[in-house]
């Protein structure tokens, strides 16, 4: 995790602004996996989150800086219910959908949940699934074969994770943001457009960039690269 | 000298025994005279020298001359004479005749060449005493010449001195100058701008970037170096005065010239949803916060635009949509009131967090990581501008916000919905309240929304109360179960109280939780409680036969039971079981009679109850023996009917629990009666003959705990 301090620790200025929701079943370990991110530290006594929370990290992802906009919402039912949680959804760019590994309820509800995000985020919502608790291997109840095989059914990254150690804490949000960039880099995203749940940071770089189309060196030419880069753990091809 | 003498040693004091006269002395003197030594052979050899070689060559003739010269005051010439033949050991002829010669004119021509000698000495020092003159005359000249450059050399010695002392002093004056020039020039260079740092400040092509500031940061340095200058007591002020009023001119200029910068860059900024600040911008309101006044004139177009950019977005939001229309324009789902209003302060809410990290990075304090939902404490001066700046940003969201929301909320007849979007503004107030502050614009709005969306509940749930007040009950409906109205009533509470518990957050104490709810429940429950027994009692009137109390008992149970799940109710529930508890003794009292007129004892309990004091029971019409008789054997009689275990009455209470304790608590004062009128009868005073036989004819023969058994009631024992 030390290697990511320089590429994130109070960086000024940012390529790109992008919006994630993180959503799933109360008590999945959604604040404690953005607690880690956000500080490198396990919330202790996590209680459950009341609405939404806020808060933001830059991750530099290749040359880019990325600004993340982390929209944490409530799983329990009575905010959904409260049209609380689900009117933030809206312009998301990214969706980290989080279950418990120890919960098969949490991951039986996934399908409502994805359902949910894609009615009301942006058209080009990039999810990615977190089995999360994977320190918890003893009382697992979902198998990492199972939810790789649903999240490639439904479209969406994979990977498990443990808000606890840490360990694979960064990736899904890096893993987000590659394969936004990589949307915008296709054409398929346009930050200028409202909504897109992106946008461009420095505005110099939008004068620079707005007539012409944007490059991404390391990334378009090399993924491979990027992703060693990355430390992304996703070279054993634990990922979909 | 001592050379030439003979050595006097090894002859004399051996060979002169005795003293010898002069002329033997002087023999044996010659005798004795050794003329081996060098020098005797070297005078030798000159004499002979002198007279072999003819005496022409004067060169040799001065050497022998220099040698007889030498050896004349010593040798004896007759010794010499004779040493020679004795030295030389063979006469030629020529020799002879030369030595002949010799022999006689030998002193003469010694004298001859002494004198020569002489001579030559004489003339030759003669011209060195010539000389010697000559060169007297020189020194003299010379000498005085020393003097004459003596002299000059003292005067020129005396000049040079005033020259030199000059000479140092200026040379002193000028090390002074120079270092003067030093400390002037380095003072320069410390307390002025250089041509380049002065064209950063002043210059419109040169951007407000590094160099500027730089050039800023001396400015400032040199305005406090100044200052400190200034202080100092010894110092001309005329000088620092002037370097800090140019100084200060030129900073004036920078602080200028970023105002006017910062003024066009914000701007700029209309276009972007978020506020993003390049370093420069935020080097330069860090700056600029030393100017307060045009910090405040910048930010307010900053503001501005901020308002306009933000009020633009939210529009667009609200009317167009993202990207091809999704996200959907949020209008879209103006039927839908709670998906509506939540999707409008959601979006709010996200730009107040979006729009107060850009602040954050504008003021440099960005980095405090901070979740939104913790209470921000104010701290550093860059807090208050943030607020007032996110105030304005915001706070023109209000009006579209509130146009659309008060419409939804006018909107609403649904009380259910209207509690739904009460609550839901009330938690978007309070969430965001946190962030801008009670005090905010949009706070403000919120509080005017939500507190106008909790007024139209209100009103909402008083139209309730009063349409219940005024719903009569149906005349033709014989039940005495709750009746539609309470039914429906009692369902718009109770979706309204899960409302409310889901609201909670679990932190309130049971005392908040209470007052959250109470004029809720007041305003919904009392009408019932009011509207329930005043109904009841207007059918009762026109339906004698309908039981009013049951029915009242059963709707009150039945409210109770809506309460109940909830705890926060409980003081409502203490009012609605006072009310109950007052149905119960009513129909207790009521149950009692039926059951004392059922089992024939209604006249002589009542005789019981109002005879006079001092008269006896037996002269009481109803309670004369005879008639007890008949009401004792009445009352056996009933005592082995259904009667004892069923009531028909009761059996209509919804509640068997509640049916059951009225049923109980009616037998017990049933046995109590029994029991007052046996002890009664026994009683003397009352003058029954046999009274004792009287009451033992007929069950429960006069004895009340067997009553007690009868009625299968506890009391029995006590009693
Ligand atoms: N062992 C283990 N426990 C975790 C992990 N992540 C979270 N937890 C625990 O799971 C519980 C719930 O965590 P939260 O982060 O509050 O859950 P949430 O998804 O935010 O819940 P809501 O806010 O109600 O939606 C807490 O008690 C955490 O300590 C993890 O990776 N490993
Ligand atoms: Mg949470």
């Amino acid at each position: 995790m030390g290697d990511y301090e320089d590429a994130t620790e109070l960086m000024e200025t940012y390529d790109f602004l992008m919006k994630y929701i993180v959503i799933g079943e109360a008590g999945t370990g959604k604040s404690c996996l953005l607690h880690q991110f956000t500080h490198n530290t396990f919330k202790d006594h996590s209680q459950h989150t009341i609405g939404v929370e806020f808060s933001s990290r830059t991750v530099k992802l290749g040359e880019k800086r990325i600004k993340l906009q982390l929209w944490d919402t409530a799983g329990q039912e009575r905010f959904r219910g409260r049209s609380v949680t689900r009117s933030y959804y809206r312009g998301a760019a990214g969706a980290i959908l989080v279950y418990d590994i120890t919960s098969r309820q949490s991951f039986l509800n996934l399908s409502r949940w994805l359902a949910d995000a894609r009615a009301l985020a942006s058209p080009h919502l990039v999810t990615v699934l977190v089995g999360n608790k994977s320190d918890k291997e003893e009382d697992r109840e979902v198998e990492w074969a199972e939810a790789s095989k649903w999240a490639a059914e439904n479209d969406v990254h994979f990977l498990e994770a443990s808000s606890l150690t840490g360990d694979n804490v960064e990736a899904p949000f890096l893993l987000c943001a590659r394969s936004i960039l990589l949307a915008i880099e296709s054409g398929a995203l346009d930050p200028e457009k409202a909504g897109s749940g992106v946008s461009y940071g420095d505005r110099a770089l939008r004068r620079v960039n707005s007539s012409s189309r944007l490059s991404f060196g390391s990334l378009s030419g090399g993924r491979r690269k990027s992703t060693v880069k990355l430390r992304l753990p996703l070279t054993g091809g634990r990922c979909c | 000298m001592s050379t030439l003498s003979p050595p006097p040693r090894p002859t004399p004091p051996s060979a002169s025994p005795q003293p010898p006269n002069p002329i033997s002395l002087r023999l044996y003197k010659v005798l004795a005279a050794s003329f081996d030594d060098d020098a005797t052979r070297e005078a030798i050899r000159t004499l002979s020298d002198l007279y072999i070689a003819p005496p022409a060559k004067g060169k040799e003739v001065r050497r022998d001359d220099d040698a007889d010269l030498d050896d004349a005051d010593e040798l004896d010439v007759p010794a010499r004479a004779q040493a020679k033949p004795g030295g030389r050991g063979i006469d030629e002829a020529a020799a002879t005749a030369v030595v002949a010669r010799a022999r006689k004119n030998l002193r003469r021509d010694v004298d001859t060449m002494l004198a020569a000698s002489s001579r030559k000495f004489l003339a030759a020092f003669g011209e060195v005493d010539k000389q010697l003159d000559i060169l007297q005359e020189h020194i003299g000249t010379m000498r005085e010449r020393c003097d004459e450059a003596q002299t000059q050399l003292r005067q020129t010695s005396d000049a040079c001195r005033t020259l030199l002392d000059r000479a140092g002093s200026l040379r002193e004056e000028r090390h002074e100058v120079a270092m003067r020039q030093n400390i002037v020039s380095l003072f320069l260079a410390r307390f002025t701008l250089s041509e380049d740092e002065k064209e950063a400040i002043t210059s419109r092509d040169v951007p407000v970037g590094k160099r500027f500031f730089a050039a800023m940061d001396r400015a400032e340095k040199i305005r406090d170096d100044c200052r400190v200058l200034l202080s100092g007591a010894d110092v001309q002020p005329t000088a620092g005065l002037e370097i800090t009023l140019a100084t200060s001119a030129l900073l004036e200029q920078a602080y200028d010239k970023l105002f006017r910068w910062c003024c066009a860059e914000f701007r700029l900024m209309a276009r972007d949803t978020q506020l993003d600040a390049s370093p420069a911008l935020r080097e330069a309101v860090r700056r600029l916060q030393q100017r307060p006044e045009l910090l405040t004139e910048a930010l307010a177009h900053l503001a501005q635009t901020r308002e306009s950019a933000l009020l633009a977005a939210f529009t667009g939001a609200l009317t167009r949509g993202g990207v091809g229309g999704l996200p959907r324009p949020i209008e879209l789902h103006a039927h839908d009131p709670l998906r509506y209003a939540g999707d409008m302060l959601a979006w709010v809410h996200q730009a107040l967090a979006a729009e107060r990290e850009g602040l954050e990075g504008l003021f440099g304090v960005a980095g405090r990581r901070r979740m939104v939902g913790a209470v921000r404490t104010r701290e550093g001066p860059e807090e208050a501008w943030m607020s007032e700046m996110l105030d304005r940003a915001v706070g023109g969201l209000g009006a579209p916000l509130k146009v659309r929301v008060m419409q939804t909320v006018r909107s609403q007849e649904s009380s259910i919905t209207s509690y739904k979007l009460a609550n839901l503004l009330q938690f978007y107030m309070l969430t965001m309240q946190r962030t801008i502050g009670e005090d905010a614009v949009l706070s403000r709005t919120l509080q005017e929304l939500t507190d106008a969306s909790y007024k139209a509940f209100f009103d909402a749930i008083d139209a309730l109360g009063r349409a219940l007040l005024r719903a009569p009950l149906d005349l033709d409906d014989h039940s005495v179960s709750p009746p539609l109205a309470i039914l429906d009533h009692a369902q718009v509470l109770r979706e309204i109280m899960a409302v409310y518990e889901s609201s909670l957050l679990g932190d309130e104490s049971a005392e908040e939780q209470t007052a959250g709810f109470r004029a809720i429940l007041d305003r919904l429950v009392d009408p019932a409680l009011e509207m329930v027994p005043a109904a009841a009692e207007a059918k009762q009137r026109q339906r004698p036969r309908w039981d009013g109390t049951v029915f009242v008992l059963n709707t009150l149970e039945y409210l109770l039971g809506v309460l109940e799940p909830f705890a926060w109710t409980q003081e409502k529930q203490e009012v609605v079981k006072g009310r109950i508890a007052g149905v119960v003794a009513q129909l207790t009292e009521e149950h009692y009679n039926t059951i004392l007129r059922d089992a024939g004892l209604d006249e002589v309990a009542a005789a019981l109850e109002s005879r006079q004091p001092d008269e006896p029971l037996s002269r009481v019409p109803a309670a004369q023996a005879g008639r007890l008789q008949q009401a004792l054997d009445a009352f056996s009689g009933w005592l082995s009917g259904a009667g004892v275990v069923h009531a028909e009455r009761l059996a209509a209470v919804d509640a068997r629990r509640v049916a059951g304790d009225v049923h109980s608590a009616a037998l017990g004062r049933v046995a109590e009666t029994y029991g007052r009128l046996c002890e009664e009868v026994r009683r003397a005073e009352n003058r029954y003959e046999a009274g004792a036989t009287l009451l033992g004819g007929s069950r429960p023969f006069g004895q009340v705990h067997l009553l007690w058994q009868i009625f299968g009631l506890e009391g029995g024992a006590a009693a």
